[in-house]
């Protein structure tokens, strides 16, 4: 479509009573264009036609996650994702899911330490019920004590899987609540399992109340659609639902760190893991692309230079991983080791140790940084596969940094990139003054030991992102 | 869509769908034949043998093809199933060319040296020992275990299958099965029919050229009588994860998309009786599911949950209850209803890429699936009647004759669990670390 086409379309649409939608702009996201439109209570719709194949995808993104919880009431936004999928004024308990599935729908969602998204894959003919439905539980639902009791029950089940029973999950959580003493990346998304059990309906009500509204949320809506159509829709069910007043964000940053910081686990597992914790950047800093490349080279795939020298040279790992948290915030640089058979943390250390090393002192090479940037750009080629996938991208660039054509800039950047600048990066993020060590040891006999006396209550555990859906 | 099939100068179909939305090529080599066939005490033979390939071929050392592959931006993932076994790759459009050439280098040289053959070793052996952290996955495994017992698909790699590999038997191995008889090739992506066709001949020069090829032979399993415990004993456990079930159906049965639509009601959506029962009314589990396996012979049935340790023995209780219900009383009109609604509109997401047609193709060819049965998906559910869905569940979903396998802590949960499963003639407890 052309860009006059667009405006066209928003200006047929203006109405006095249902509210107006204005045509924001229009961004390229790599071949395809995105137009962002805003309704008047502040909701904004960004859309990407794509008719490759007679399918949509719709999203709903909330500006609210575990970030933004308090310490007491940890797992607030993730119980209440689960409870969006319940009761409204119009549809009993179940019939969401129920209509939905009747339509074909692929449904679920997610919440993360940022933000909370629902999404709806659906032929493009169901698209007006998914609009509706959508707008309906956005300002109509139902929090009774029978669903949210169950619905705790589903999520301490859920907390079982993903940290009590699972070994990384547990060491994932771990990390985070020692690295992190007063930002509230310190606490999982999944919530504390005291919390998880405390809550009451009033709790989802005023969560519900506080930041559920369309000016904290965004759409977006990438497939085969007429977008006259689907923006009529939009108008007609969310034109009217009230703007809110979003309580302004009051996060204490955490302080410098000047020591390294340890913490032993003990679990029922046959190997010791060791995971690292550097201080990363936001992901939306300059130098996040940059350690992003950084990390490809030092820990991404069978050919970096960790794998080669842990794995292969020395044989000291069955597995290790790198991750660059991708938050809102400043986070972490992650990196995982799982140790072979009678090999030690000190040990385990002391190599990862040497590898870094390297990279503050001498450059990588120019072939190792465009090894790096080639599995980068694979990885977003392959991201862009589906029309869940392109949203989840977009979604996910506007909601931690407010440019949706983000995946493109970065991978422009990493381009551009030189051995001198992951050297510069190297010696500005792995430092050990600055770093968080948790050990996991194989627990000799049974129960789980923390070295750590609030964690050592079973309260302990992770999740920086928690993933719906489990059939 | 504008997918076709070519056929090569060796006679191998190849399936070719140029999509140029991306810049990237998808491209999928498979063999009709997997590991079920690996000798006796000898399990993970073919798996190894594959997973040479990488590790070694022409003039490049292993380090050389790793680095080569990140350089052309691609991936390669290996999948040995017990019944067939593929390579996936995907490259970047504007590599297709070189990659082609180090593709072409690994299925014709591999070097099969003893250095890697004895680091292969010494990798699996760590990695058996770290899959001893998922619980999933060892429920997995000892359910296929204890459902077809000493039947192909009930083997295992073990550390002591491991330790008797041989170099030779891998690169035997290798020859014998991964050759042109055994080939199935599909494309899609950014790429045209002509550069389809120059990259599947390619691939044919390349692959062995084997005397006697391997042929698939894998026999029917047979259903074992009464229900059978089996507990994998895993210490602290707050979660148990439980498999129910037995064999279930084979692709060609008359019955199977029936069945396949029962199932679906049963335990195959959000909002299915387990989903509802288990965890809508209960709390019990995160999730709950059941499943039909699809294969080239009569494959399982399994329902899934993972509720708390408490919980352990009542779900168990409840999930028996409903399975004998299903079968007893079968289905309703207005489930049919529904399900048919569901499967034939959420099919338009198992076709909306050029990739997953491919797949399709793929899976539908190695497995010898009947004719039509993914094209005709939609024509096939809707042909489902009451009568023929309840009469499948009667015929193929056993109640008697059950395995309920279940990862916890025996001390904890054991007795408990043994206590609400009718008519049990049989409790055997594995250790977590029995590999």
């Amino acid at each position: 479509m052309k860009d006059s086409a667009y405006k066209k379309i928003a200006e047929e649409l203006s109405n006095k009573d249902a509210g107006n939608i204005e045509l924001v702009g229009l961004t390229d996201f790599g071949k395809w264009k995105i137009a962002r439109f805003r309704l008047k209570n502040g909701l904004e719709v960004l859309i990407l036609p794509d008719d490759s194949a007679p399918v949509v995808n719709f999203q709903t993104w909330f500006r609210v996650g575990s970030r933004h919880e308090q310490e007491g009431k940890t797992g607030l936004a993730h119980l209440f994702e689960h409870l969006m999928f319940n009761e409204t004024e119009t549809l009993k308990a179940g019939e969401f899911d129920r209509k939905l599935e009747a339509s074909g729908a692929d449904t679920n969602a997610g919440t993360s330490v940022d933000y909370t998204h629902y999404y709806e894959s659906v032929t493009s003919d169901r698209l007006p019920l998914v609009i509706k439905m959508e707008a309906d539980r956005m300002q109509r639902l139902v929090l009774r004590e029978p669903q949210v009791a169950s619905e705790k029950e589903v999520v301490a089940n859920e907390r079982r899987y993903v940290v009590e029973d699972d070994v990384d999950g547990s060491a994932s959580e771990l990390l985070y609540k020692t690295a992190f003493t007063d930002h509230p990346y310190r606490w999982p998304t999944i919530g504390w399992m005291r919390d998880i059990q405390a809550f009451t309906p009033s709790d989802c009500e005023a969560f519900y109340k506080t930041f559920y509204a369309p000016n904290n949320a965004f759409i977006v809506i990438v497939g085969d659609i007429n977008v006259r159509a689907v923006l009529k829709s939009i108008l007609g069910a969310y034109g009217a639902i009230p703007r809110a007043e979003i309580p302004p964000e009051d996060i204490t940053p955490d302080a410098p760190q000047m020591s390294e910081r340890r913490v032993v686990l003990r679990k029922p597992t046959p190997a010791i893991k060791v995971i690292v914790g550097y201080r990363g950047p936001a992901l939306g800093d300059a130098d996040h692309a940059t350690l992003v490349v950084l990390n490809e080279i030092l820990l991404g795939g069978r050919a970096s230079r960790a794998f080669r020298s842990l794995f292969i040279r020395d044989e000291l790992v069955s597995d290790l991983r790198g991750w660059v948290s991708a938050f809102k915030h400043p986070g972490l640089y992650e990196i995982s080791l799982t140790g072979r058979t009678d090999v030690g943390a000190e040990k385990l250390l002391s190599a990862i140790d040497e590898e870094l090393e390297k990279v503050l002192v001498d450059c990588v090479t120019q072939e190792e940084l465009e090894r790096a940037v080639a599995r980068v750009e694979l990885s977003l080629v392959q991201t862009l596969e589906t029309m869940s996938g392109k949203a989840e991208q977009i979604g996910l660039y506007e909601v931690l940094v407010g440019q949706v054509d983000a995946p493109f800039r970065k991978l422009e950047q990493m381009q551009r990139l030189t051995p001198s600048d992951l050297r510069i990066a190297a010696r500005r993020y792995l430092r050990k003054e600055a770093r968080t060590i948790v050990i996991v040891e194989p627990s000799a006999e049974d129960a789980s030991e923390v070295e750590d006396p609030e964690l050592a209550s079973g309260t302990s555990s992770s999740a920086v992102s928690v993933a719906d859906g489990a059939a | 869509m504008s997918a076709s099939i070519l056929t090569l100068s060796s006679g191998t179909k190849v399936y070719v769908e140029p999509a140029r939305e991306l810049p990237v090529v998808n491209i999928s080599i498979g063999f009709a034949v997997g590991s079920a066939n690996d000798p006796d005490g000898q399990e993970g033979l073919f798996r190894s043998a594959m997973r040479m390939l990488r590790r070694g071929a022409g003039k490049l050392t292993a380090g050389d093809i790793e680095a080569s592959i990140d350089r052309l931006g691609a991936e390669m993932a290996l999948d040995i199933a017990s019944s067939f076994s593929s390579i996936h790759a995907q490259v970047l459009r504007r590599n297709l060319q070189p990659f082609t050439d180090l593709l072409t280098t690994l299925l014709s040289e591999p070097a099969f040296s003893e250095d890697e053959f004895e680091r292969l070793r010494r990798d699996t052996v760590a990695e058996i020992i770290e899959g001893r952290d998922n619980d999933r996955s060892l429920v997995q495994r000892a359910f296929r275990r204890s459902v077809f017992a000493l039947h192909p698909f009930g083997r295992r790699t073990t550390r002591a299958s491991i330790e008797r590999l041989s170099r030779d038997g891998l690169r035997d191995a290798y020859e014998q099965k991964a050759c042109v008889k055994n080939l199935v090739l599909a494309f899609s992506g950014d790429l045209d029919e002509k550069e389809a066709r120059d990259l599947g001949e390619r691939i044919v020069k390349a692959l062995p050229k084997p005397k006697e090829p391997a042929v698939r032979s894998i026999p029917e399993p047979t259903l074992q009588k009464g229900r059978h415990l089996v507990f994998v004993d895993k210490p602290e456990r707050s979660q148990s994860q439980i498999l129910i079930g037995g064999l279930g159906s084979r692709a060609d049965d008359p019955d199977h998309f029936p069945l396949l639509v029962a199932n679906a009601i049963f335990g195959g959506t959000f909002t299915s009786r387990m989903m509802r029962e288990i965890r809508s009314k209960r709390g019990w589990s995160y999730g709950a599911s059941s499943r039909l396996g699809v294969d080239c012979i009569r494959q399982d049935f399994a329902m899934w949950a993972f509720p708390a340790a408490q919980d352990t023995a009542p779900c168990i209780a409840l999930e028996l209850g409903l399975l004998n219900t299903f079968r007893e009383k079968g289905i309703s009109a207005k489930e049919l209803a529904f399900i048919r609604q569901y499967l034939v509109r959420s099919h338009a997401f198992d076709i909306d890429t050029a990739q997953k047609r491919m797949q399709q193709f793929m899976d539908a060819t190695l497995l010898g699936l009947p004719e039509g049965y993914f094209t005709d998906f939609r024509k096939n559910v809707n042909a489902v009647t009451l009568e023929s869905a309840n009469q499948a569940v009667k015929d193929r979903i056993s109640t008697d004759d059950l395995k309920v396998v279940v990862v916890g802590t025996f001390r904890d949960i054991g007795e408990k669990v043994q206590s609400v499963i009718p008519d049990l003639v049989k409790t055997t407890v594995w250790p977590f670390d029995d590999d």
